[in-house]
């Protein structure tokens, strides 16, 4: 059976809800950065700042060289993720089959719901309608509708901003040969550059290569490859099922770049501390740490270490992390990170030994003190002389640590 | 301009269709009438749920919390246009 997929993107989406917010910044080139508006990037522009050529990610400095009216807007992750969840609600007024791919875009199964085209493009617009309703007039959603995800998001990016666009099946192919390879999600640049090596720069050539000569240059990917040329998706349908947590890791840009070790530790051991208490409110423990550092001139190192103990517990994360960065911190560090991964259940047995138990204890009384009181509630004396600001991008929000 | 503040303040409010609509702020010793309520959302404080209402004026944007276990209301963010 032929499957009527939606794809929804909110238009430039925390721009969006601070312009709802906030209406003196409505019609005016906005960009949403971190709280520390200096060294950080724009999570998102707004519609009158992308026409200016403001784009994502692009940092503040070089934003405010290209567009010196920007009005740079420090985000509000907690806002966004509220409406998030309520955006999501009113999808699940029209289907229960509802994928989310970001935060702010999804996609939706309506094959039963609209029946045809003609009843989707009704139930697009019915959104339309109930987003407005319930977010104002600001926060707007563009809207493709095709036979699977991989079409019903080439749609959607085609018209944009508060686009709605329909491609049935026939259509598939003069859609993709009025798009550049890059417009497909899953054609990054360096898949693009290997292509044009090999003489294809339009889904027209993409088709006629011969499918073996594909898979000899990208493997598997090859065969993905030749199917999205023709329209088709190899990924399975709109799932609902929340995948798996492969990892948990926090990443932080300093407050100025520094090479001062005490300072680096206070900064690693808080995120420590965070990533332990998310593993244990979903009680998982982890085997392997991986610590990640970013020095003033962009250059990354990162190392992981795998052990045979697993922990949930902060210092624990830390010590592992910090053992792996200690080496190479020899120049100005603008950014440290660390995640753990290697996961399983946390294992019920109490520990062997006292002096484990009893952190054990303590680490369980000051995570039912922060489930009640939210974060900050307490903090290592080694990190009261730090603070953490709270950032605006990232996926899964996740405001409780 | 752009100031993020945590004060104490005075809410007039209208009860409506089961929400609440702030009508009038008083702050700083000075009464301010809203026109309009542009957004409302919440966010979680551990287990409390705190209410947000950005709220406008003619001239000013103000973001009030609520917290609705001792219904006391702040003023966290005022924007003044020009």
């Amino acid at each position: 059976m032929q499957r009527i997929i939606l794809h929804i993107d909110m238009n430039s989406y925390f721009a969006s809800v601070e312009q709802q917010a906030n209406p003196f910044l409505r019609g005016k080139p906005i960009g949403i950065t971190g709280k520390d508006q200096i060294r950080s990037v724009v999570a998102t522009a707004s519609i009158e700042a992308k026409k200016l050529g403001v784009k994502t990610a692009m940092s503040t400095w070089e934003a405010k060289k290209i567009c010196p009216s920007l009005i740079l807007w420090p985000g509000d992750p907690e806002k966004y993720s509220d409406i998030m969840h309520r955006f999501n609600a009113i999808y699940r007024e029209f289907t229960p089959h509802i994928e989310p791919f970001s935060v702010d875009e999804s996609f939706l199964d309506i094959t039963e719901e609209a029946e045809d085209y003609f009843g989707a493009t009704y139930i697009a617009q019915m959104i339309r309608s109930r987003l407005k309703e319930e977010l104002g007039d600001h926060i707007t959603a563009s809207i493709g509708i095709a036979p699977n995800k991989l079409m019903a998001k080439l749609a959607c990016e085609t018209v944009k901003p508060s686009g709605l666009t329909v491609v049935q099946s026939d259509d598939v192919i003069d859609l993709l040969n009025r798009c550049n390879l890059t417009d497909l999600c899953g054609i990054g640049p360096r898949i693009h550059a290997r292509l044009n090596t090999l003489g294809i720069k339009t889904f027209q050539e993409l088709r006629a290569f011969p499918l073996e000569d594909l898979q000899r240059e990208f493997k598997s990917y090859g065969l993905w490859l030749h199917e999205a040329s023709h329209g088709r998706d190899l990924s399975q349908g709109v799932t609902s099922d929340i995948q798996d947590i492969k990892s948990y890791g926090h990443s932080y840009t300093l407050p100025q770049n520094t090479t001062d070790p005490v300072i680096l530790k206070r900064y690693l051991f808080g995120l420590a501390d965070k990533v332990g208490w998310r593993m244990r409110r979903d009680g998982v423990v982890a085997r392997r740490v991986t610590a990640h550092v970013r020095f003033g001139n962009f250059t990354n190192h990162s190392e992981q270490r795998t052990f045979n103990e697993p922990t949930a517990d902060g210092k624990n994360l830390f010590e592992v992390a910090w053992s792996i960065l200690r080496p190479h911190l020899k120049s100005d560090v603008r950014l440290v990170g660390l995640s753990a991964s290697l996961l399983c259940q946390n294992p019920s047995q109490p520990s062997l030994f006292k002096k484990e138990r009893n952190m054990q204890s303590v680490l369980c009384a000051l995570d039912t003190l922060q489930h009640r009181y939210g974060s900050g509630v307490w903090k290592r004396a080694s990190t009261l002389p730090i603070e953490f600001k709270p950032r605006s991008s990232g996926f899964h929000f996740d405001h409780e640590v | 301009m752009h100031e993020v503040l945590n004060d104490p303040i005075d809410v007039t409010v209208a009860f409506k269709d089961n929400r609440v609509f702030p009508r009038a702020i008083r702050w700083n010793e000075r009464d301010y009438k809203i026109d309009t309520v542009n957004l409302v959302h919440t966010a979680r404080e551990g287990q409390k749920r705190m209410f947000y209402f950005s709220v406008s004026d003619t001239t000013n944007y103000f973001k009030l919390k609520l917290d609705p276990e001792i219904l006391e209301w702040r003023l966290v963010e005022l924007y003044t246009d020009g």
